[in-house]
């Protein structure tokens, strides 16, 4: 089960994910944002795990935040759950599948899918993106996932099979590096296959190279 | 297993009911009961019957299942998954599934990475998709990797039910809808017009609200019955020559409030001059009726985001079961 997993993981001493980090209460567990560890108690306290949703729902101005990865997470607030199976709830809130795919992963269930494969599927508006060449693919990844404003998943594929992405800075590529720069005890934040924000960005490419 | 004493197994429109030899209405008590017994001893009254009441339906326990339902979500608009976390929400406080999860094509959790996520070997994927068409045939059996209503993958039953769309009773919810958005209007003096996405990628898209609109037809309620589309002809933008009574109730078959209800076919109806702001912060509900050319024009939510598509799409599961019982045991 991914929560036992999760108990575990925190009994060996993970403690954060992205912006999140979450500790072992008298009650439960308190999950909050990483620049509130020392001022949590002044930030508001939410029971609910759908309250996760919400909160990841928008930025700080209240912008639609479509991408979860991204590090504009809002801060000034704490969960407090009773059980390690609402906060595997709330983090699949602000992080849907996280936690799944790093077991996954590291069990050897799932692997990384390699950019072309991912293109080379696309059908109806996003069929053009098949045609981004590689160097084309190289510039938009480096821009549409860098960790510093874009996106906090570190990246395993590369664009084509059995390549790693080793245009990338390596930190970006390695699982064990925080991408918030915390050095905290963080797990592994994975993108293994590119996202429909990264497929729609790869369209926009195109078609503002081909007018 | 408790005898239950149903016996009237009778299956007419809507809404699902167990009733025992005297006729009485009996909820089952949430212990496993075989399916197949389930399936046969419910009785469905059509939405109509009850006066509008809502109905839950009433199904067993499937603490050993999951369901996904999958929507389309948007990259620009909060409020398009909305109505998907809503049906979601209320399928979990029901307390039928081990696991409860929403997935979308341009939002997260993606359709890649939603089944790393269940933990369950029985997994149902409901589309809350209006339609057959691009999306349910296309794009998410090529993004769960379905082989077809059925797949059987590393010791999991994936079951791809049909799109919510599908259900029988979303005529009732039409219905529904229109009463709702216009209450006293005479209906022989009204046009119901529903309004669909239409496509040139699949022609089942604009199927579903030509459908509707028939099954609507027949029934003989309002005066005239028509449906028009956004992409394809009878266009929404011609709504004024196309129905013929002095008043016209459009109801958006879509699922959600999403940039097409609340923005694009306002303007192509006339509501509005140019699109406007997004749905949380308009009231464009709240207007009715437009006067337009003579005309009273009252313009209601989209159809998926009636609090009874929970019911809709825990039929649509049971549809499923009934079409698929053996071949899931085999």
């Amino acid at each position: 089960m991914i929560k036992d997993e999760l108990a575990r993981l925190i009994k060996e001493g993970y403690n954060a994910l992205g912006e999140l980090e979450f500790a072992e209460s008298t009650s439960g567990y308190l999950l909050y944002h990483w620049s509130n560890r020392n001022s949590l108690a002044e930030t508001r306290i939410y029971r609910s795990v759908e309250d996760a949703r919400q909160i990841a729902r928008y930025d700080s101005r209240g912008a639609y935040r479509p991408l979860k990865g991204a590090p504009n997470l809002p801060n000034g607030w704490v969960i407090e759950v009773a059980t390690i199976d609402e906060l595997k709830k709330a983090l699949d809130f602000f992080y849907p599948g996280a936690i799944g795919t790093w077991l996954g992963y590291h069990a050897g269930t799932v692997q990384p899918v390699c950019l072309r494969q991912t293109l080379n599927r696309q059908t109806g508006m996003y069929r053009v993106t098949r045609r981004l060449t590689d160097e084309q693919a190289r510039n938009l990844v480096k821009d549409a996932c860098r960790s510093d404003g874009r996106c906090l998943r570190t990246i395993l594929w590369g664009i084509e099979d059995s390549q790693p992405p080793d245009f990338l800075p390596s930190s970006k590529c390695d699982p064990s590096v925080d991408q918030t720069g915390q050095n905290r005890a963080a797990l592994p934040f994975l993108c293994l296959e590119a996202c429909n924000l990264l497929v729609a960005a790869a369209r926009t490419r195109m078609k503002e190279s081909s007018s | 297993m408790e005898d239950l004493g149903v016996t009237r197994s009778s299956v007419h429109g809507a809404i699902l009911i167990d009733r025992n030899k005297k006729g009485d209405r009996i909820r089952a008590p949430r212990t496993a009961r075989p399916l197949a017994c389930w399936n046969l001893a419910r009785l469905r009254i059509p939405f109509e019957e009850l006066g509008g009441g809502i109905q839950l339906t009433n199904m067993p326990q499937r603490w050993r299942s999951s369901l996904v339902l999958v929507g389309h979500g948007s990259t620009l608009n909060p409020d398009s998954s909305a109505p998907t976390f809503q049906h979601a929400d209320e399928i979990v406080r029901r307390g039928i599934f081990g696991e409860v999860y929403c997935s979308f094509w341009k939002e997260e959790p993606s359709l890649r990475e939603v089944l790393r996520m269940v933990e369950s070997n029985d997994v149902y994927i409901v589309p809350n998709f209006i339609s057959e068409g691009y999306f349910t045939q296309i794009v998410i059996p090529r993004e769960l990797e379905l082989e077809g209503p059925l797949t059987h993958r590393a010791g999991k039953v994936i079951k791809y039910c049909e799109p919510v769309g599908n259900d029988p009773r979303m005529v009732d919810l039409l219905f529904h809808r229109a009463r709702e958005v216009a209450p006293n209007v005479p209906p022989d003096k009204t046009s119901l017009l529903i309004v669909g996405h239409g496509t040139n990628l699949n022609e089942k898209s604009a199927e579903a609200a030509q459908s509707q609109a028939r099954a609507i037809r027949k029934k003989g309620v309002y005066a005239e019955v028509s449906e028009a589309y956004m992409e394809e002809p009878p266009f929404i933008a011609d709504w004024a020559k196309n129905t013929s009574q002095p008043n016209v109730i459009v109801v958006p078959f879509f699922i959600a409030d999403g940039l097409h209800s609340y923005q694009d076919i306002p303007v192509l109806l006339g509501m509005e001059s140019a699109p406007t702001v997004a749905a949380s912060q308009q009231e464009v509900f709240r207007r009715n009726p437009y006067h337009l050319g003579g005309r009273a024009l009252y313009y209601a939510s989209a159809i998926g985001t009636e609090p009874l598509m929970a019911d809709v799409i825990l039929d649509t599961i049971d549809r499923f079961d009934r079409k698929h019982l053996y071949d899931s045991a085999a």
